[in-house]
């Protein structure tokens, strides 16, 4: 090798050995004092390509992007440096300062990162590491990695009491329990999250009454928009003008005749019951509705307001008991549903259409004149007529979200009696009404049940059951 | 559960090259590390970003903020600036991105369109043609936004009402702006009726809202 290469350094230099003294030059490269010194030039040449290549394969790695997985404050994580993915194989040793003050360890030996973190924050991890062919007392490598650690989701929810001051204000939580005719009604609405998180207000609502001597209840839910500044005002008037609405129609209602009707329907004796029943389920809750969107359009106005700033949906129902069952009638404006289960619980009955958009939060209100005038106001309405009932629920969308997620779903048994074995309890918090237990603690219970946590449903949560 | 899209289409040619664009990087990382903050966000936003110079990339697709990871933008010491195909592209994602709500399946919320050039569009015709299609995607809202003396507000104009001019991409000033949009974000996930456009907060001191 050394021969070889003195020989061909000659030759690069361009020295030419004459014929007469190629003996000479055979025994200078022969020379073993001679090849020792091209061999340093050998070893030389060769450690100095070695450091290059090590630099080289050093920038290689301290520029090479190498993502870890984000974590989650309280959530379990593990993430693996993958080694051979990394094309690492060359990495002699690793080690990873001040994981543990996020609550991480590292593993040498797997290159897993693992623990459930502790702290958020944007931080680069020092990752110290070593190379084949490096020095090993010298100081080892750094190389920092990003790593994101989100904070707890749940951490991060402020409850900033409602300013009992501002206008319109109304409390963040309410609960309810009351006989109502022959039934209970045990009801709740409080604040979403998202409210609480700013100080601002709950945009739900909901009114009942139990009206004598004409037998009949009436009941009331909306939600109030969360984009109309009002709405929290609408909201309330558009449950209690529904209510005062009939508080009043039932002073001075032909409530013989419509007993009569209802009777003669259930009997299957007169004539035209159902076109009648019809009739009279439009005129009186069409009229109604109407008159409580009137009731907000004056208001707007006396306020100097839109009555877009007033946008809130509204279902209503009326009940009355007979010797032959209950009467059911209802009108809904918005995504708030009301279910119907009867006596076993083996069937429901979803008692109005839902308005729900293409998108999020696209949805219709009581404070929209289009409505009224619109083709479809004919399928707002509904009737029932039942021998007997479990519950009759009416909520909003703070509550449909969660428990419900899509429409499809509120006309499924299965997710009903879901829902009725997570009111009994079946929850991650363990939290019980129980249903069919008729006592004044039922209100604060519905109250506890309703702060379940559900991610990315932070609304308002209203939610009144007839038992 | 519903989710919030995002989507940022950020101009990355030429004129950018430098400093804007390191000021950008800083305040997308700041506004990034806010909406970590927000607890709505970390429930709901998924975040994409597009940038266009002379070719269109997707730097990351529609990602759940609690996975995503902010990449280094940059860009070409030159080149064209080609909005019209970044529309283009945005128009295509959002078509198979973003979920309308059925019977069956949850609908997302409205998505957020924010737009930042600091130029004009080099290929005004696909511009202008792109504009009817993205605003026929319904957006919740989209912003316009116009860096610096050369950016061009009219153009801005003719695709969304809400344009802002910032008087020069520096950093402190895009930190602004951009602590502004998560401010916007935060707004996005309100129900509201199937028209009206996302309520927006007022805008700081440095951003001026063009009329």
């Amino acid at each position: 090798m050394s021969k070889k290469y003195i020989r061909e350094l000659f030759a690069a230099k361009n020295i030419t050995i004459a014929g007469s003294k190629q003996h000479l030059f055979d025994a200078f490269v022969d020379d073993e004092q001679h090849q020792q010194i091209a061999r340093q030039i050998l070893e030389n040449q060769q450690r100095l390509m070695d450091i290059w290549q090590y630099k080289n394969r050093l920038a290689d790695i301290q520029q090479q992007p190498v993502s870890i997985p984000n974590a989650t404050v309280g959530k379990p994580y593990q993430a693996t440096l993958d080694f051979r993915q990394l094309n690492w194989s060359d990495v002699t040793w690793t080690a990873i300062e001040g994981l543990e003050e996020y609550g991480l360890q590292y593993d040498p030996a797997t290159g897993g990162i693992q623990g459930i973190p502790v702290k958020s924050g944007d931080i680069r991890l020092k990752l110290q590491f070593r190379l084949a062919g490096g020095d090993a007392s010298a100081a080892a490598h750094e190389k920092l990695l990003p790593l994101v650690i989100n904070p707890d989701p749940r951490s991060l929810w402020k409850s900033i009491p409602s300013d009992m001051a501002g206008p319109f204000w109304k409390a963040d939580d309410v609960a309810e329990f009351a006989p109502l005719g022959d039934r209970f009604v045990t009801v709740a609405s409080k604040r979403g999250r998202s409210h609480a998180n700013v100080g601002s207000f709950r945009d739900d609502d909901y009114a009942f009454r139990h009206l004598e001597p004409s037998g009949w209840s009436v009941l009331a839910v909306s939600d109030g928009a969360g984009s109309a500044k009002l709405s929290r005002e609408g909201s309330r008037l558009a449950c209690n003008g529904i209510a005062d609405y009939f508080e009043q129609f039932f002073k001075t209602a032909p409530t013989a005749d419509i007993d009569t009707l209802f009777q003669e329907h259930a009997a299957g004796t007169g004539t035209d019951t159902q076109k009648k029943i019809n009739r009279l389920v439009y005129d009186t809750l069409g009229k109604a509705a109407f008159a409580v969107h009137k009731k907000l359009e004056e208001f707007a106005a006396a306020q100097q307001v839109s009555i877009k700033d007033l946008h809130s949906t509204l279902i209503f129902v009326l009940l009355k008991k007979y010797a032959f069952g209950y009467v059911i009638m209802s009108f809904g404006v918005g995504d708030c549903p009301i279910g119907l289960l009867n006596k076993d619980c083996s069937a429901i009955t979803l008692m109005n259409r839902l308005d729900v958009g293409e998108f999020g939060g696209g949805t219709r209100f009581i404070t929209m004149p289009e409505i009224f005038t619109s083709d479809k106001f004919p399928t707002r309405f509904g009737f029932k007529l039942i021998p007997d009932f479990a519950y009759l629920m009416l909520m909003t969308d703070g509550i449909y979200d969660p428990k419900f997620v899509v429409e499809a779903n509120l006309e499924k048994l299965e997710t009903w009696k879901a829902f009725l074995a997570d009111l009994n309890g079946n929850n991650p918090e363990n939290v019980a009404l129980p249903l069919g237990a008729h006592s004044p603690e039922s209100a604060g219970r519905l109250s506890a049940w309703m702060d379940f946590w559900s991610p990315g449903n932070h609304d308002d949560r209203t939610l009144m059951i007839i038992s | 559960m519903r989710r919030l899209p995002v989507y940022f289409l950020l101009d990355t040619s030429g004129s950018m090259y430098g400093e804007p664009i390191q000021a950008l990087n800083n305040a997308l990382s700041g506004m990034v590390n806010n909406l970590r903050m927000d607890a709505h966000a970390l429930d709901s936003l998924w975040l994409s970003i597009i940038t266009f110079d002379r070719e269109v990339k997707e730097l990351v697709p529609l990602t759940e903020l609690v996975s995503f990871q902010l990449p280094e933008i940059t860009c070409p010491q030159s080149g064209p600036t080609h909005t019209g195909q970044g529309l283009e592209y945005l128009h295509g994602k959002v078509m198979n991105d973003v979920q309308r709500g059925t019977s069956t399946r949850k609908g997302d919320w409205r998505p957020l369109l924010f737009i930042f050039t600091d130029g004009k569009p080099s290929d005004q015709l696909l511009y202008r043609e792109m504009i009817p299609k993205i605003k026929s995607l319904n957006f919740g809202a989209i912003v316009g936004c116009a860096a610096g003396k050369a950016a061009d507000n009219d153009m801005l104009k003719e695709l969304t009402d809400t344009v802002v001019h910032l008087d020069t991409a520096d950093s402190a000033t895009l930190r602004q702006f951009f602590k502004w949009v998560s401010d916007t974000i935060e707004q996005g996930n309100k129900s509201m009726g199937t028209t009206s456009q996302v309520a927006l907060p007022p805008p700081p001191q440095e951003v001026n809202l063009v009329i």
